[in-house]
């Protein structure tokens, strides 16, 4: 490497590439001159004047070689070539029109399909949370055996445990989810300039946003001495997102005065743009000092002192250096001691600390099924993909017939065979990177439109589908594009880069295609098979949702209010509580509206149904099953009336069964089926481990229901007991109404006032709600509709290559039709000849897609419930869906190779 | 016209830097030079010689300036660089080492 030659080489080189039409300029006049100079020496030395100059040129050997291998010295070419590829390959694409925007618009499909698909995936799983080192946060849980992980500590715990873990993390911060203790049914609303709306409210420590180490995008934030003391520091800072939406980005928010709740507050600052708090699923739109959480309800302030007030989430950074795994031992330490000195319900426990990973908190521990779902919506993105591929190599194939001959004279003027390839991908990356920006358009509108859609839950929570498209989405769509390129141009290139010129020339350009459709008929089968895939997966969702919503749920959820009531927290003993419940019973009955009203400790799908353990006198667990529990459920009178779940056998609970009386319950048949197998269950006894001295009486079976279950699978043997027997601190009011339940949440909630002004309310939803929601089918509706999309697209795509390769086999053989006919064929033979072929394709490639469906349907197994991933119904169904539409389009073709006149195709060349 | 072997291209190169160390000269006239010195033993075939003119040119051995010429016309005219010097004074002494090797072998008596 010497630098000394680069002072010329440097030169030299740019102005190969920026001024070539002079240095070719150059090039050829230095060749003329030799010729002329040769040229005269052979004329001084006596041959005639052409002679002389022929000689002159033979000797420089072929002058266009020359001229190439000097071009071949610049060492620029690789950069050139490109270019004029580039040039070239746009120039083509604009000069077929038709060709160009199908392509681009198949391929726009396939990668804005993927781009909307990885939108989702990074958003879920891959983009950090927008924090300072965010793989440091973690948020803090209490664990007492079995799958659930309690997240909510009190702030005195909070105190402790702050103090005492400062091994392990370098700071920790609490949070408490707004909008729990509120009087409304939903968020607090904020008042500004007069008007209000609903507002998702955080309180927080002042520490908070320190220990997130942001900056905020307007005004401050919330101070750490902030929110020491309830009542203090009335401020609010708000999210980027409601600032816009509500205020229009309008700066002079801060400052002003405002109010939540009615209490009177000021705005002081606005979070960053895209902080959509610590759960990116929930939107954060407000956060206070934690000490204004009595804006709520002013008991909620006793947040500070009462032990047993578990609202807060505690988030811990480690320090550097520490990893997560090495935090259990001294947690588990710390979760004894806590545990010591704030008791809670149930077994001992650990402390346990998770990393904060999008989505949020999850309940329930680490395991996380969405990367599953990832995989399976990415695969079915990539199918889509390489369905959108084959079509656009087709479309290629063709073109490559076309430009046979152009190819091949290329080659005859000196191209090599790498030169001619590379050229042909450059068309067609071209055509992908098109696609590309057509894809990440569709992808952006589709975006859109998802965002802007009416999730049911958002009534209750501002639900926060941030599919952005960041720099990783363009990354991939753009990697995406690149292979999508290569892969579809690849075999048009190379058939077209080993054309035979004399062959080319002599046929007329149709050789390379007539009897080679082989490949393209395998493409079009691959492509029916993949489309089968996607429609097979499709079905299968579909038929899920489909049994979720008809299966019989055993109780009825319509007209259904739930609210939740905690008298423990403020301090109510059992005895007030148990008062407090009766009264309330009694006078909720009472207003019109309310067909009927009871307590529960679990309602549906709420996640909160326990385990008990229970010995059952002459029974012996069979080896190898874990000891006998039963998940329960404690009740007031009533329930059953308002539930609607029907009492197979003996009776309902009464007010007679009281605290003096017999202890009884109400078991499932699955109760019975398990612990008591051929035996009549009735009048029957068992007890609870926790409470080994009251025997409890069975007086009733009722139906298996979902009342304490998911709502699929098998159900868990359950029972029932009275709250009379079995008090529970934390009981939900459910009631059922004549007419619309929302309507009836205020009248509840101001004779809960009346009763206990203090007493804290919360999750007020209506049983519906509940259903649709994210505990419920939401999912799996959003489910069938993705999988739906991306196999109705799979289906279009389908279709349209068939079509492709029948219309186009067809016009190949209109010579071989025209004959035939000539000789004799009737049409209808003609149409069984087309269509057989039709068949072949098509069956294959049902069959190729049936395997791949199978394969692929073992991924989507967990996600698809109640519907074994070989069902018949599915499988059988959309395949001859497949095959008919199929059909049809061989059909047109078909029918066209029909009229063929053959006088007409017999002079066709 | 197959590109000639490297030992043939090595050696081109050295015969067109020495001429170009005499005097600046254009593609045709070194041409002639060569065939003239060695007296017609050594044919360059001009194909071949503007490929290496233009390679060495590309590697900074030699440059080349546009001068008006006999006729009036203008042609490219070729110089030896500081580097070319250089290279040549080493590849001359290489090829020094090299003949004077073989030339010693050749003449060895057959037994």
């Amino acid at each position: 490497m010497q630098p000394e030659k680069w002072i010329y080489t440097v030169p030299l080189r740019l102005r190969s590439l920026f001024r070539r039409p002079a240095v070719e300029q150059e090039l050829d006049e230095e060749m003329r001159d030799h010729i002329e100079s040769q040229t005269r020496k052979n004329i001084s030395k006596g041959m005639a004047p052409a002679e002389a100059r022929r000689t002159a040129m033979v000797e420089l050997h072929d002058l266009e070689r020359s001229k190439e291998e000097c071009r071949d010295t610049r060492r620029v070419n690789f950069i050139e070539n490109f270019m004029q590829d580039v040039r070239f390959g746009l120039r083509m694409l604009r000069k077929s029109p038709g060709f160009t925007a199908t392509a681009v618009l198949t391929l726009a499909l396939g990668i804005g399909a993927n781009s909307m698909i990885f939108s989702m995936v990074d958003w879920l799983i891959l983009r950090p949370l927008p924090v300072q080192s965010p793989e440091q946060v973690t948020y803090l849980g209490f664990s007492q055996g079995g799958a659930r992980t309690d997240t909510l500590f009190s702030y005195p715990e909070f105190r402790d445990i702050r103090s005492q873990t400062g091994n392990l993390f370098s700071d920790e911060a609490g949070f408490v989810f707004g909008g729990l203790t509120g009087d409304q049914t939903g968020p607090d609303g904020l008042t500004v300039d007069g008007k209000t709306q609903p507002i998702q409210t955080a309180f927080v420590t002042g520490n908070f946003f320190d220990f997130l180490g942001i900056k905020p995008f307007m005004g401050r934030f919330i101070l750490p001495g902030e929110g020491n003391t309830a009542g203090a520091d009335p401020v609010v800072v708000l999210s980027y997102k409601y600032w816009q939406s509500r205020f229009g980005g309008d700066p002079s928010v801060t400052g002003k005065p405002a109010s939540i709740d009615g209490h009177a507050v000021t705005i002081v600052g606005v979070a960053p743009k895209g902080f959509p708090g610590p759960t990116p699923i929930v939107e954060m739109q407000a956060y206070l000092p934690l000490g204004m959480v009595s804006v709520e309800s002013p008991v909620a302030a006793d947040l500070f002192t009462n032990p047993k007030a578990r609202r807060l989430l505690i988030f811990g950074r480690l320090k550097s250096g520490v990893r997560v795994e090495s935090t259990q031992t001294e947690l588990r330490i710390e979760g004894g001691r806590i545990l010591e000195q704030y008791p809670r319900d149930g077994k001992p426990g650990t402390l346990t600390a998770t990393p904060l990973r999008p989505p949020g908190i999850v309940n329930g521990g680490p395991s996380n099924p969405l990367n599953k779902l990832a995989g399976l919506f990415l695969t079915l993105g990539a199918l889509l993909l390489a369905l959108a591929c084959i079509n656009v190599a087709s479309l290629l194939l063709v073109r490559a017939a076309v430009r046979n001959r152009e190819m091949t004279v290329r080659a005859a003027l000196g191209a090599s065979r790498g030169r001619l390839l590379r050229q042909m991908l450059t068309e067609s990356v071209l055509l992908s990177l098109l696609g590309c920006v057509g894809g990440l358009i569709v992808g952006l509108a589709g975006n859109r439109a998802i965002t802007s859609m009416p999730v049911l839950a958002q009534n209750v929570l501002p639900l926060n589908f941030d599919f952005q498209f960041d720099w990783r989405v363009f990354a991939y769509a753009f990697a995406v594009a690149l292979l999508t390129g290569i892969l579809a141009g690849l075999v048009p290139a190379l058939r077209v880069s080993r054309s035979n010129l004399g062959k080319v020339l002599h046929d007329g350009g149709r050789t390379l295609t007539a009897g080679r459709s082989y490949f393209r008929a395998a493409l079009v089968a691959a492509e029916v098979g993949g489309s089968l895939t996607l429609l097979i997966v499709a079905g299968l969702f579909v038929r899920s949702l489909q049994g979720l919503k008809k299966s019989d749920l055993g109780f009825d959820s319509r007209n259904v209010l739930n609210l939740t009531i905690d008298p423990n927290e403020i301090g109510y003993t059992k005895v007030q509580g148990q008062r407090f419940f009766k009264q309330l019973l009694e006078r909720v009955r009472g207003i019109p509206g309310i067909e009927s009203a009871s307590l529960a400790s679990v309602v549906p799908l709420d996640d909160s149904a326990v385990d008990e353990s229970i010995s059952i006198p002459g029974y012996s667990t069979p080896k190898g099953e874990p000891a006998p529990s039963a998940t329960i459920n404690r009740v007031s009178p009533g329930y059953f009336k308002t539930m609607k779940v029907p009492m197979l056998r003996g009776r309902d609970l009464a007010d007679a069964d009281d605290e003096g009386s017999l202890h009884v319950a109400i078991i499932n048949e699955a109760m019975t089926k398990r612990f008591w197998p051929n035996q009549d269950a009735l009048g029957r006894q068992f007890a609870m481990l926790n409470n080994p001295k009251n025997p409890i009486t069975i007086v009733g079976i009722m139906k298996d229901s979902r009342i304490m279950s998911d709502l699929y699978g098998p159900i868990p043997p359950s029972f029932v007991v009275p709250t009379s027997q079995n008090y529970s601190a934390t009981l939900k009011l459910q009631i059922r109404t004549s007419a619309s339940p929302e309507t009836m949440a205020r009248p509840v909630q101001q004779l809960i006032e009346i009763l206990a002004p203090t007493m804290p309310v919360f999750n007020v939803e209506t049983m519906t709600d509940v259903m649709e929601g994210l505990n419920g089918l939401f999912i799996f509706r959003a489910g069938a509709w993705l999988t739906a999309l991306l196999g109705i697209l799979g289906l279009i795509l389908a279709i349209v290559g068939v079509y492709g390769v029948m219309s186009y086999s067809v016009s190949q053989r209109t010579n071989e039709i025209g004959i035939r006919m000539a000789l004799g064929a009737q049409p209808w033979q003609i149409l069984k000849m087309i269509w057989r072929r039709g068949m072949v394709i098509i069956g294959a490639g049902i069959v190729s897609g049936l395997f791949a469906a199978f394969a692929l349907s073992q991924l989507a197994n967990d996600f698809v419930v109640g519907v074994s991933p070989i069902d018949a119904v599915t499988y059988v169904g959309v395949s001859a869906l497949l095959t008919v539409v199929a059909l049809l389009a061989c059909y047109i073709p078909a029918r066209r190779a029909m009229r063929v006149d053959p006088l007409v195709a017999l002079r066709y060349e | 016209m197959s590109k000639p072997t490297d030992l043939v291209q090595g050696t081109l190169d050295l015969l067109l830097l020495k001429i170009l160390a005499l005097e600046p000269l254009n593609g045709w006239s070194i041409s002639q030079r060569l065939k003239e010195i060695s007296g017609e033993i050594l044919q360059v075939s001009d194909g071949s010689l503007y490929p290496a003119l233009h390679k060495l040119e590309q590697e900074g051995l030699i440059t080349a300036e546009w001068k008006p010429s006999e006729n009036n016309r203008r042609a490219k005219f070729y110089s030896l660089t500081r580097l070319g010097r250089k290279h040549l004074l080493r590849e001359a002494a290489n090829w020094t080492r090299l003949s004077a090797a073989i030339s010693r072998v050749v003449k060895l008596k057959e037994a």
